[in-house]
């Protein structure tokens, strides 16, 4: 049983990185991908549809900061609070840039045909960021909590 | 959400609605340079149903009624994405609606189902109901009084605006249903097709080709 709840531990410690970082991925995949139509149709601005199609990649580094934050000796009374923390924060960060992506995509695909909607088309892609920040910032306070 | 479908959806450009269109937003070639980024068995079905539906059908002069429906019949078999199915499908009821209610007013014959048996759902309900005005289909089809009036009328702009303007309507939801997917592309070529009919109207083109046809058939026979 002992080892089961250390390796829940660690599962739980490297989760938000490891989740957020393939969220991330599809993300960029995904809006990568419509940058890249999109530069076939315009003729000019192609740097704004790049930038866009990497908004998703910031939520690795939540991961990354999460992950950090929790990193300490594991041990049978703080593994299953690193496990549920991490791996509930890990799966709203994989969620949050998966639909990040998706939301890039749409932006990308409305301001490719009207340049002037561009700024309003990225606000549901901010929204999400919004979210994904909201599992970071409360993930970090309760990781304070859990024993070293 | 395949990658590729994405990157294909936006690299097409914006349709605007067809009859505020001044110019095609781009070329058939352009298009067709697109297409390629279909996959090999979507891309075979677009082709088949463009055949089959699109404005300016492009399958060969078929010799009777009879013969161009077992030909829509033989390539529906191959079109197994359903919601390019369902358009087809759709299509062809509305093309078998229009063939009977300009039957009723030229020919006012009642032998339509012998015609066209197994073309459409329909032609067992239009024959059963030929004298009903819409043939009891207009809760289905709502379009079927607005239609007629203009068959009646001899108004055939008229109609081509208001069949064009369905197809549009029920190709753009089409593409909602899936926005970064074959449902987009498909409803993106039929749509441009329906554009390019319509930026191809021409009253003095049409009224030469209609008298060539005049004196086609004034000769075969």
């Amino acid at each position: 049983m002992e080892p089961l709840i250390l390796g829940l531990g660690w599962l739980g410690l490297y989760a938000p990185l490891g989740l957020a970082a393939i969220g991330s991925s599809v993300g960029c995949m995904r809006a990568g991908s419509a940058a890249c139509g999109a530069l076939l149709e315009v003729e000019s601005g192609y740097g704004r549809f790049i930038g866009v199609a990497a908004l998703p990649s910031s939520i690795t580094i939540y991961g990354i900061v999460v992950t950090m934050s929790l990193r300490r000796e594991l041990t049978l009374e703080n593994s299953p609070g690193i496990f549920g923390l991490g791996v509930l924060t890990g799966l709203a960060l994989l969620y949050c840039a998966i639909a990040q992506g998706d939301a890039c995509t749409a932006s990308i695909n409305a301001s490719k045909s009207k340049q002037e909607v561009f700024g309003i088309s990225i606000a549901p892609a901010a929204l999400i960021e919004g979210f994904a920040v909201f599992a970071f910032v409360f993930a970090l306070v309760l990781a304070a909590d859990i024993p070293k | 959400m395949a990658e590729q479908y994405i990157t294909l959806v936006t690299s097409l450009p914006y349709l605007p609605p067809f009859e505020k269109a001044e110019r095609s937003p781009i070329t058939r070639l352009r298009l067709e340079q697109r297409l390629h980024m279909l996959e090999p068995d979507d891309a075979r079905q677009l082709v088949i149903a463009e055949a089959l539906v699109s404005w300016r059908m492009s399958l060969s002069k078929p010799k009777s009624d009879q013969e161009m429906l077992l030909r829509c019949r033989a390539a529906l078999q191959d079109i197994s994405h359903p919601a390019l199915r369902e358009f087809v499908e759709f299509r062809l009821d509305q093309q078998t609606i229009l063939a009977a209610l300009r039957q009723r007013k030229h020919l006012n014959e009642s032998s339509f189902l012998e015609q066209v048996n197994g073309g459409s759902r329909w032609a067992r309900v239009i024959s059963s109901n030929w004298d009903s005005p819409d043939f009891k289909l207009a809760a289905v089809y709502p379009w079927i009084p607005q239609a007629r009036t203009y068959i009646e009328a001899n108004d055939a702009g008229a109609l081509d605006r208001l069949m064009m303007g369905i197809i549009w309507e029920q190709l753009s939801r089409i593409a909602d249903s899936n926005r970064f997917g074959f449902e987009a592309v498909f409803a993106f070529v039929l749509k441009w097709d329906i554009l390019q009919a319509w930026l191809a109207r021409d009253a003095g083109k049409a009224k030469s080709r209609f008298q060539e046809l005049i004196k086609e058939v004034t000769n075969v026979s």
